[in-house]
This record gives structure tokens, sequence and C-alpha cells, in this order.
């Protein structure tokens, strides 16, 4: 009886508890995966974007004299914690970032109900571009279907993809299916054949199957649509098999130094789209590293901040950043609300100089967003591992917008209906 | 003392054979069910309807679907999240195709479809007995999820091949979708669980449920006094997979809100496997306990140092998170093996005869 009592007693206290959790400052909750099957490439986005506000506080004292509560709710990349942290952060929060398409998946039309912005940097939906229709969600950068259009653009430089096969190796998930129904479109329009070859969760780590396909079709280009273990096991199984390199090409989240640390010169060649590249010289990384690493406020190790993936965690919360200082620009006072982040978050101008300012030079492309346009479509370099790190292969390379707007709209749409009711803008004439 | 039954007297056989015999029982009762209908809705967060009470029913029936299979007709199955699956699956075409449909209609309807692959899946259970049994409900684990990947048909071919719940309302209220308030899903959740709990303790009491009793504690003496194990086995499977298959439906149309397929992979089978173990096999109340256990226990841990106001990283939250619900595991399972339906059976019997322990 008496562990009833207390049992009972724990429940009380934390339900609570739960709903009186009040922080002082700017509440922009992180649901951060530093454990489970996809830490090892989480570890460095989440501390990259918590040093940067860790940065901020300590520089400036947070942002328009208003401190950042930078707390971070950890899933474990797990749908059902994410969605318990989502629930758990809301109340004070003025954004919330998902992480996983899964928990994107989920919350997104959560978030159109509570009126909480939705910032998912480089993943999520593609169509959440649209933002007359998704008001709340921002994948700024670029989407998926950019990424992908970069890497076709790329790919039709090196040489004319008609006739050619192109094998599109891919996580059977919903992030590795986001960028096929472009893929098939743009087949069809420039005469390549596409080859999707689906991997499964549980065939991650073992692709042999896979890569025998491979073998066997002889494709004349890989792109590989791959997340955590998949592209370390897409890579070593491509070195085993003698795949040529240089014919691989990944999305982003594909580019992980750790990954190709393990092949180390025999992924020579390897490339992967990046709209984020590390700058060890920018000021934004010497500050970083006076009042955070220095300071000793922070669990990152200097190997890891030379890393792709430590930078784009910078870069995800200087976007997050920049939106709160324009949303307080326009608000006229420091102590924002969500909706007033929803508003800098659509106005964003990270131009060049604007960037310059921030100390961010050559790490983000510059970009823009409006209210029709919730991604910015910033455009990408593709990075090329060298055999010991990633360095840039080619100028910045813009998606092919028009093509995208028209396939993003089309889905937005189908998306509002399946919803309904689905508030959209209706302000947004663009 | 609380718990006397001096002076309860039976005069009647059907007094005596009642749901409770004591009259303490039926109070302990009534007030949880005090608890669950109008102290929880009235007093809960938003927070505490989506982590704590909606999963926590929803877990606690898919496991009670499981336990009529495993702990009252003995047939070991590790295919529970699939089966879970087709019954979302089918309560999602349902309310797409038919959109006029009533959703809690839609949901209790769904079961039937997963009912029927459960017989079908049933099938080797006639030849095979215990593990082999459990490989071959794993053969079904792994066909329907492949199955809910590649038919685009089932996920209305959607891009991303997950589904998407839809806004549905009855009587202009919204009880299913983004729309939904968590205090409607959660009555309508509760009201399901409550039907189906009411009608399983009733089944699991009369003639079926002695049939799955004797056949999982002898099949040959069952056969001998003249049950038909064919039959026996199938209803079990048959019934054991309409429950789950509801509790699958609720689980997306009711909670999650979006499903991918691989939600329904065999960690979710092995979760609500476990909820059924250290509840209790062969027990109603053991379904309850153990997702408090399993599923609430967690969420109230993680909260726990913020409520204290113990500073200290969410990502180490977890790690201990999973230390001391796994040492809880072993530890409620070495007291007692049979599960916390029995550990509370005990404390019960001790209860009644105190202070005087024989």
């Amino acid at each position: 009886m008496k562990q009833f009592k207390r049992l009972a007693a724990v429940a009380a206290l934390g339900a609570l508890m739960g709903t009186t959790a009040m922080a002082e400052g700017l509440s922009t909750p992180n649901l951060a995966y530093r454990t489970g099957p996809f830490a090892a490439t989480g570890i460095p986005i989440m501390n990259g974007q918590a040093d940067y506000m860790a940065m901020l506080n300590a520089r400036d004292g947070g942002i328009g004299g208003i401190a950042i509560d930078f707390s971070e709710c950890e899933t474990g990349y797990n749908t059902e914690k994410g969605v318990e942290c989502y629930e758990k952060t809301k109340g004070s929060a003025i954004v919330t970032q998902p992480w996983s398409t899964g928990i994107t998946l989920q919350v997104l039309p959560k978030t159109n109900v509570d009126e909480i912005p939705i910032l998912a940097p480089g993943y999520g939906f593609s169509p959440m571009a649209d933002g007359a229709v998704f008001q709340w969600a921002f994948n700024t950068p670029l989407s998926y279907w950019d990424g992908a259009s970069i890497i076709l653009k790329y790919l039709s430089e090196m040489g004319d993809l008609n006739g050619k096969k192109v094998a599109f190796l891919h996580l059977d998930h919903p992030f590795g299916k986001e960028p096929l129904p472009y893929l098939e479109m743009k087949a069809e329009a420039m005469g390549f054949e596409l080859l999707p070859i689906p991997v499964g969760l549980k065939e991650m780590q073992n692709q042999s199957a896979q890569w025998l396909q491979i073998r066997r079709e002889r494709p004349d280009y890989v792109v590989l649509w791959g997340w955590g273990a998949m592209n370390a096991g897409a890579i070593t199984e491509a070195a085993k098999t003698k795949y040529p390199m240089e014919n691989i090409l990944g999305v982003w989240w594909a580019g992980h130094d750790a990954d190709l640390k393990l092949v180390g010169e025999d992924g020579k060649g390897y490339k992967s789209v990046s709209w984020s590249f590390p700058n060890p010289d920018a000021p934004v990384m010497a500050d970083v590293k006076k009042y955070v690493i220095d300071a000793g406020k922070s669990q990152t190790n200097p190997e890891e901040m030379e890393g792709v993936f430590y930078s784009r965690g910078l870069v995800i919360s200087a976007i997050l950043a920049e939106g709160i200082v324009v949303a307080q620009e326009h608000a006229g006072k420091p102590d924002i609300s969500a909706s007033d982040l929803r508003w800098g978050l659509e106005n964003l101008n990270l131009t060049e100089e604007r960037l310059e300012e921030l100390g961010l030079t050559g790490m983000v492309p510059p970009f823009s967003t409006s209210c029709s346009n919730h991604t910015g479509h910033s455009g990408g370099w593709i990075l090329e591992w060298d055999g010991a790190k990633f360095v840039k292969a080619s100028d910045l390379i813009m998606p092919d917008s028009e093509a995208i707007s028209e396939l993003e709209m089309a889905k937005a749409k189908e998306y509002a209906e399946a919803n309904a009711p689905w508030p959209v803008n209706e302000d947004c004439q663009m | 003392m609380l718990y006397r039954t001096a002076g309860q007297f039976k005069t009647s056989y059907q007094a005596d054979q009642a749901l409770f015999p004591v009259r303490q029982d039926a109070v302990l009762l009534a007030v949880i069910l005090a608890f669950a209908w109008v102290i929880f809705p009235l007093t809960a967060s938003e927070f505490t309807f989506q982590t704590l009470l909606i999963p926590i029913l929803i877990y606690s029936l898919a496991a009670l679907g499981l336990n009529l299979l495993t702990g009252y007709a003995g047939q070991l199955s590790l295919g529970t999240a699939a089966f879970m699956g087709v019954g979302a699956y089918a309560c999602y075409k349902m309310v797409t195709l038919m959109p006029w449909l009533n959703p809690i209609v839609a949901i209790l309807f769904s079961g039937v479809f997963s009912a029927g692959v459960g017989v079908a899946f049933g099938i080797p259970s006639l030849r095979i007995k215990g593990f082999y049994l459990a490989i071959a409900t794993l053969a079904a684990q792994f066909f329907l999820v492949w199955l809910f990947e590649k038919w685009g048909w089932l996920y209305n071919y959607n891009a991303s091949g997950a589904i998407q719940v839809p806004n549905l309302e009855i009587f202009g209220v919204y009880v299913a979708g983004p729309q939904a308030s968590s205090i409607v899903q959660y009555f309508v959740v509760l009201g399901v669980v409550t039907l189906l709990t009411v009608v399983c303790i009733n089944l699991t009491r009369g003639n079926l449920g002695r049939t799955w009793k004797a056949t999982r504690d002898m099949d040959i003496a069952a056969e001998l006094i003249g049950i038909n194990l064919m039959r026996s086995k199938l209803t079990a499977f048959a019934v054991s997979s309409y429950v789950v298959g509801v509790a699958g439906a609720l689980f997306v149309f009711m909670w999650r809100g979006a499903a991918e397929p691989n939600l329904f992979d065999i960690p979710l089978s092995f979760r609500i496997l476990f909820i059924a173990i250290i509840g209790g096999l062969g027990s109603v109340l053991g379904n309850y306990l153990g997702a408090i256990l399993i599923v609430g226990l967690p969420v109230l841990l993680n909260t726990l140092p913020e409520a204290l106001g113990i500073p200290i990283s969410s990502a180490t939250v977890e790690h201990l998170n999973i230390m001391i619900v796994g040492s809880l595991i072993v530890f409620f399972l070495i007291i007692e093996p049979h599960g916390l339906a029995r550990l509370w059976a005990l404390i019960r019997e001790k209860l009644i005869i105190w202070p005087f322990p024989h």
C-alpha cells in the first residue's frame, strides 16, 4: 500500500508541476535527440544550436535585452516522446523545433491549432514552403525538393542526363520518400531513368542487397537520401563494392564528417549538397569559442566544432535568432509572443551584409522569406570529401524554383483539403 | 481494517459468485471510475491528457486484447502491433471512403477487419504451440507492416506513405483530427475502453472464457471433456484481434493523429507484451497496472527533476529514466513473478485478514 501511496504522490506532483513550469526569458525549446540510434548525428547539431544561443546570452545578454531560454527536451528521435515533449513545452514556448520528420508530421496540424510557429530548417514536409497554407510552419532555407533540384542541376552540368540511369537510394520512411514526386516529374522531363531503391529501417546497417542491385544495374549516379546509420552503411558498402565515390551525391543529412571518417581516403570524391558550411575563420566561431567553450558552458569538443553538422546547428539557431530580432522590431517590444515570431520568421531578410554583421560570413547562403514563401530557397553548395574534410566543390547553385513552387502549391492544397477545415492565410496575396 | 469482510454474509450461490463478493472492491472500483469519469476531466491539463491519461487507456486496451489471447487462451502472440495496424488502416480507409460515417462507429467496426486477419493468422495455432506459434505470429508482424508500406491504396497514395487523421465530427463536435480537443478525445477513449473492459470481464467469466482457460491449462484434457479446440482457439484469436484492432484505431485516431507503417513494427508488439506480462497474464486489472508502470511512469519521472528544481540535462534524465524503469520492472518481477495484478491480490488478501494474520 505504501508503494501505491508514494506513486500517487509522485503522480499528483508531476501533474501539478507539468502545467506550471515557467521560465524566465523567451522560451525556444528544442526537441533534441542526444540518445537513441540517431544520437551520433544529433549531438553535434544540438551542441551547435545550444552554443549559439548560449553565446548570445553571454555576449549580448540575449536578444534585444531579453535572455533566451533555450531548453532541450529529449526525444531520442522517438515520435511518441516527441509529442510528449511538444505538449510539455508548448505552454510558454514561442517556437517549436521538432527535429524528426515523424514528429513534424504529428506536430504540424497541432501547431496550426495551438498557433505556435514550427521551425524545421532543412527538413520536414516540402510543401510547407507555401506559407499561405502552412501559416505556422517554416523550413528555411531549403526544402527537400530544392535539394533534389540542386542535385539534378549539378549532375546535368557534368553532362546531359538524357538516357542516363540515376539510382535513388533512400530510407524507406517519410523522410526518404519526400523527394520522390519531384524526381519522378523531372525524370520524365529530362529523360533519365530513375531507379528508386528503398532501404528499410531494419536494413540500414546492412545494405548488401541494395548494393548488389546497384552493381547489377550499373547506374551512372547514386543519389543518397539517408540519415543516421544508413549513411555510414551506404558509404562503407560503396567503398567495398568499389562503386566510384565521385558518382555518389547525398542530401545534406548525408554529409556528416564522422560517417566519411570511417572510410577516410577511400571516401575521396563523395559529394553532398549543403546549405551550410563550416567557416572556422568566421567571427561567430571566435565568439562561440570565447564566450561558451572557453567559459566551460558547453560539452562541445574542438574536433566537433570543425564539422559540417556543428556549423549547421549554429546556422539554425542564427536563423531563429534573426527571426526574433525582426519580430522584436515589428512588435516594438522585446518580450514577443508566438504570433510575433511568426511574423518575424515570415519577414526574414538575410542579405550578404546582414550575414556579415552577424559574423556568419560564408556559412549560409543569403535568403529571404515572405508570407507566401516560408522556405527562402537559398540555394546550396556541393561539398566534396577530400579524404579528411568537406570542401566546397561548386559555387552556389539555385534550385529550379518555378517547377517546385507549382508542385508545392498543388501538394499544399491537397493537404489542406484532406485536413479540412484548415485555416489558411487569406491576407497573403502574392 | 479497510477490507474487513465481517458482516458480509452470502446467502445464495449467486451472491457468492458475483463480480464483487467483497463490498470494498465495488467501492474501490466506484472511486476509480469517479476519478476517471469526473475528477480527471475536471482537473487534468492538456499535457496530462495527451501524455498520461489517453495513452495509458489505449495501451491498457491493447494489452487487454493480447491478454485474452495469451493470458486466457494460452496462445503466445508477437503480432499485436500488426493487428493494431490493421485496425488503424481499416478505420482510416473507412472514414476517407465514407466521410459521413460516425467516427465512433468506424472505430468499433475497424476491429472486425483485424479480427478477420487475426483468425487467418491464428490458423497455424491449430497445429503448433508455444514458441513455435510465436514465430508464426511473427510472420503476421512482418507481412502486415510490409503491406502497410507497399500497398498505396491503404494510405491513399500519400507521397510520404503516412496516414493523417482528418478532422471528424459528431453532432458538430470534433472528435478526431487536429481540431479535436483533448477532453473530447479522452471521453471517447474512456467510453470505448470502459465498454470493452466490461465485455471482456464478462466474456472471461462466462462459457467462452472457461473454454479458453481449459485450452490454456491443458489442451488434450480440454479436448477430452468435449471442448472443440479449433473453435476455442479461433474465437480467442478473433476476440483478441478485435479488441487489439479497436485499440489500434484509437491509438491513431484519438491520440497520435498520424502514423507511419513502421510505427506498427515489432517494438510496439513487445511493449504491449511487456505490459501484459508485467501487469499479469490472465487478468484484466493487470493490463491497467502494467500500462501505468510502462507508459505512465517514464513520463512522470521525466517531469520530476524539473518539478523539484534539480538542474539536470534532459538527455541525462532520459538515461536515468531508462535505468529506473528497467530496474523497477526487474524488482516487481522478482517480488511477484505473476505480475502486478497478483501483487495487488496478495496485498488485498493480507488486508482482509489484517491485523490477525494466521
